[in-house]
């Protein structure tokens, strides 16, 4: 049933695949722990470090989104040295949630946080981030959601009896699992966790002066002064291979949060043929040369719905890998839809990177719609009586 | 005070204390047919009569103008700094500070003793007419969000910038930025004769909520809250009422009478493996007449009952 779409007779067709590779979604095939693969995967890198895995497909190094939903819709996670962009929503609701997943994930794995904002405290956003959900508390929270979902999975099946036994579909908490976990937006981190673990901060209205009017090639102060920040770290803690006593290698997760508001000094937002039209495409430039040379992977939200010159936009979504677009229903007359009355918005894929490969894991399914329940933000297809319901009227 | 009875008089005053509530930014966004500043001059007299210290920023209109309407006490509880009469600073009296406008309002977020803080600036446009777009949304991000002086309690001290937006001057790009900055929106309009303001509340980390006020301003800046037109036309029709119903002219049956599920109920499928299945599979030839198989053969069939690989050498 699950059609696995390449390198499907060469890795041996005994072996259990991943569910995210294959073309249907729904597939109860679960991947058996990752074993130490010798030759085949390549690479001294793969040397395992806390919270990544190789891909399946080509042996690149993945790191977890935090939200194993959204894992699955990019191919299995999120590349190691590339930048995950999200389009926030109109009143920027759902869109720091996804960056929370992620610092929270980085947390739980033990990864280095580089959290960067001109409009929060850094230290006030870990304080508010999800905390992890354990995995007895959590089997919990899944079986009374698919409970609640589908009462008539207790009748016994009369004709396929066969598969009765077989587990349910959802990817649910996998106990221990080392990639992915779960999360309850409900309840804070707890403090120990965010004073272990290793983190510098970005604010911007602290490092900036008034005296520094310098403009210099056409980077806006702001960004040049983040690229800095990033660098340093980058260097002194041996991310980019620089330091070679360093044993224990280890992931940098950097959270830039609503990039190109005003307050980080880009008038992108402000009118449509500005100043530094391309001080942004620099940035985005600069940083992703900076990741793809350093064990780190980026996560970057921005408002692009204020942003006036839509060419900007095309740019911005060229330099970036992966791209995920968040649209919420708030306020728009899509709330009032019957059709969408069980979601908060729909969630679209925009771009999915072609990394060594000549493809890429892009999913057939365009119809995504999340929804923010009390204790976990879940992605779901828009079922299809939906769909056709929405032809006919 | 109000004319009106009890009930009237507490909803305009909770309605003004939510609007100042929140902190942050308030943007007020006026337009050449709704104006504002009577508004603004409402939340500052409400601002002022709970005793807090309200600053001003007045750069479109005089002072003398600015105050008129207002009480004495309400008066003497507002600070004043004055843009309108010499914006350039061209008569070098010394009073005022470096940094033009924004180094006023710099200041104002400096120099202030403990306690909720209300900064009027009249107007946000005039600002954004003659300064950077950014420099003024960073002035405003570090007003509402500054971090409590050295010496005073560490909790986060109340700040609130009310900012007067003619929103007819500018772009759609200044407008966005404001409010993605702002805590609370106040657009104001109306109908013949009534004022509207449509109030859309950002609470951080929870959905905006979007309330419509019908009001009158009563000439002493206070509040009158007013029930709003009688006729609310509807200009666009709900275009999800009545869908069609998709379980008509059907050729299959959808519903099912108890009688009906029963029956099913009881069917014996085909590939069910039951005990009768079991028993007939294992006892073939009882009472059971030997299958038969018929056949007719074609014009091209070739009958022979030779096996075609009796020729090879294997």
């Amino acid at each position: 049933m699950a059609a696995v779409a390449t390198c499907g007779a060469g890795a041996g067709g005994t072996e259990s695949m991943a569910a995210a590779t294959s073309k249907s979604n729904v597939t109860s095939f679960q991947r058996r722990g990752p074993r130490a693969r010798g030759t085949d995967s390549g690479g001294p890198r793969l040397v395992s470090i806390a919270g990544t895995r190789p891909s399946v497909r080509n042996g690149q190094l993945l790191v977890s989104t935090g939200l194993p939903a959204l894992d699955q819709l990019l191919g299995g996670g999120l590349a190691v040295g590339t930048v995950l962009l999200v389009e926030e929503d109109k009143y920027s609701i759902y869109s720091p949630l996804l960056f929370k997943y992620f610092l929270a994930e980085g947390i739980i794995n033990g990864h280095t946080l580089l959290v960067a904002s001109a409009k929060e405290d850094p230290a006030d956003i870990l304080q508010e981030l999800p905390a992890p959900l354990l995995d007895d508390s959590c089997k919990k929270e899944f079986d009374e959601d698919v409970c609640n979902k589908k009462p008539e999975s207790d009748i016994k099946m009369k004709i396929a009896w066969r598969y009765q036994l077989s587990p349910k579909m959802e990817v649910g908490p996998v106990t221990s699992s080392r990639f992915g976990h779960y999360y309850d937006v409900s309840k804070r981190i707890p403090r120990e966790l965010i004073e272990t673990s290793k983190w510098h901060g970005f604010f911007l209205p602290e490092k900036m002066s008034s005296a520094d009017k310098v403009e210099c090639c056409s980077l806006t102060p702001g960004y040049m002064k983040l690229l800095h920040f990033i660098q340093n770290i980058i260097y002194e803690e041996g991310f980019d291979g620089s330091n070679p006593q360093k044993k224990q290698r280890n992931i940098l997760r950097i959270g830039i949060q609503s990039l190109g508001l005003p307050l980080w000094g880009d008038d992108v937002c402000c009118s449509e043929n500005c100043d530094s039209s391309h001080s942004l495409s620099k940035f985005l430039y600069i940083l992703r040369g900076l990741l793809r040379t350093s064990l780190s992977a980026c996560i970057i939200t921005m408002p692009t719905h204020l942003i006036q010159n839509k060419a900007i936009i095309a740019r911005v979504t060229n330099l970036s890998d992966t791209v995920v677009a968040l649209e919420s229903f708030v306020g728009s007359e899509r709330e009032t839809n019957p059709l969408y009355k069980d979601y908060h918005g729909l969630i679209h894929i925009r771009q999915i990177p072609r990394l060594n490969n000549l493809i890429c894991d892009e999913s057939d399914v365009k119809d995504l719609a999340f929804k923010l329940k009390r204790k976990l933000f879940t992605i779901e297809k828009i079922s299809d009586a939906l769909k056709w319901w929405s032809r006919r009227s | 005070m109000p004319s009106e009875g009890a009930a009237g008089c507490g909803r305009w005053s909770e309605m003004l204390e939510s609007l100042l509530a929140l902190g942050g930014l308030v943007l007020l966004r006026d337009s050449v047919e709704w104006e504002g500043r009577s508004f603004l001059k409402a939340l500052i007299r409400k601002a002022a009569l709970s005793g807090e210290q309200v600053r001003i920023l007045g750069c479109e209109v005089s002072e003398e103008e600015f105050r008129e309407g207002f009480d004495s006490d309400v008066n003497s509880r507002l600070v004043y700094h004055d843009l309108f009469r010499d914006p350039l600073n061209w008569s070098k009296t010394g009073e005022a500070p470096p940094g033009g406008p924004l180094g006023a309002l710099r200041a104002m977020c400096k120099r202030t003793d403990p306690g909720p803080v209300t900064i009027a600036i009249d107007s946000l446009s005039w600002l954004l007419l003659r300064q950077p777009c950014t420099t003024v949304c960073q002035v405003l991000h570090a007003l509402s969000h500054r971090t409590p002086c050295p010496g005073h309690s560490p909790a986060v001290e109340q700040v609130r910038v009310l900012g007067l937006l003619h929103e007819e001057l500018h772009g759609p790009g200044p407008v966005g930025a404001l409010s993605s900055l702002a805590q609370t929106e106040v657009t104001l309009g109306g109908t013949a004769g009534l004022d509207s303001a449509h109030i859309v509340f950002r609470r951080p980390r929870q959905r905006p909520t979007h309330q419509t006020q019908w009001f009158s301003i009563l000439p002493d800046f206070s509040l009158d809250l007013q029930e709003g037109p009688r006729l609310e036309c509807q200009p666009h029709p709900d275009p999800y009422t009545s869908p069609v119903d998709p379980t008509t002219h059907l050729t299959f049956n959808l519903r099912l009478s108890k009688k009906e599920k029963e029956a099913r109920d009881g069917l014996t499928l085909p590939f069910q493996f039951s005990s009768e299945k079991q028993q007939a599979l294992l006892r073939p030839g009882q009472g059971q007449a030997a299958s038969h198989i018929f056949y007719e053969p074609d014009a091209y069939d070739d009958l022979d009952q030779e096996d075609p690989d009796d020729d090879l050498d294997v």
